[in-house]
């Protein structure tokens, strides 16, 4: 019997499930970034709030690529439902702690997805991931640079100014 | 054509001759590409079981399902429903893009 369906599409439907999650997450990602971008605007964090425009694009860009993976292997790509957006931060650490946080957590969805196709011998899928492993040791390094940064510049007085005119250093 | 999985109310076939699937579901024949068998899947393990057995999020125990952009509806019972996906999920297995056992949701 011919293998129609392997002809038709060469990654399991089990990758294409958790790169669907995946996805989602990059979507809530980009999404997440720009309320923060609307937060730090909002606060007179002009710099930071350009920081995050870039950031929420870097995301969407993400979700792209494995929008397009799905599709060269001929699977369903879905395009994602996003809710629950938080617009209330108590300060910019706040805003800079749980962007480390999110990073964080797309770097472990990663590992997952990795993680599981490896099980699966899904080796199209194993090596795609090869570029976002890597990119998520760069994107958890800037926040966590930006977040010593903050420590060491202090919040009191001129604090905040300095810190948001720094972290124009890490707007390519 | 030839059968790929069967389950209690439904089958999945695949015909060589004309590169595509058919989905028997009983009182129609539905030829379906990949990517439209893909969103069966997709649809089919989207739907809450669960909901079925709660007067307030399914009152009736009924699904509909509309399939190959539109062009097919069908009204399913619970036990059709959980057919359907034990049908997909199986037939994903058989046809080598599965190693999934159990049916699993998306």
């Amino acid at each position: 019997m011919k293998d129609i369906a392997r002809q038709s599409m060469s990654i399991k439907v089990e990758s294409m499930d958790l790169l669907n999650g995946q996805i989602k997450m990059e979507a809530h990602a980009s999404a997440t970034y720009l309320a923060m971008a609307s937060w730090c605007e909002q606060n007179g964090f002009f710099t930071s709030a350009k920081f995050f425009y870039k950031q929420s694009e870097e995301e969407r860009g993400h979700m792209m690529k494995i929008f397009e993976f799905l599709i060269d292997t001929g699977g369903n790509p879905l395009s994602p439902e996003i809710t629950g957006i938080n617009h209330d931060y108590s300060s910019i650490v706040d805003v800079f702690e749980s962007t480390l946080e999110h990073e964080v957590a797309v770097t472990k969805s990663i590992h997952n997805i990795v993680r599981k196709a490896r099980e699966l011998g899904d080796i199209a899928t194993e090596r795609f991931l090869d570029w976002f492993v890597l990119e998520q040791v760069e994107e958890e390094n800037t926040i966590r640079d930006i977040l010593d940064m903050i420590e060491v510049t202090g919040t009191e007085g001129v604090g905040l100014q300095m810190i948001d005119n720094q972290v124009g250093n890490w707007i390519e | 054509m030839n059968v790929v999985h069967q389950s209690t109310y439904y089958t999945l076939y695949q015909s060589v001759k004309e590169r595509c699937f058919y989905v028997d579901f009983g009182q129609k024949l539905v030829r379906m590409s990949l990517c439209q068998l893909l969103s069966l899947r997709h649809k089919v393990l989207s739907i809450s079981i669960e909901d079925h057995f709660d007067g307030d999020l399914n009152k009736h125990g009924f699904e509909v399902l509309m399939l190959c952009n539109k062009e097919h509806l069908f009204v399913l019972n619970t036990l059709e429903v959980l057919d359907l996906k034990h049908l997909v999920a199986q037939g994903f297995v058989a046809m080598g893009l599965s190693e999934e056992r159990e049916a699993i949701t998306v």
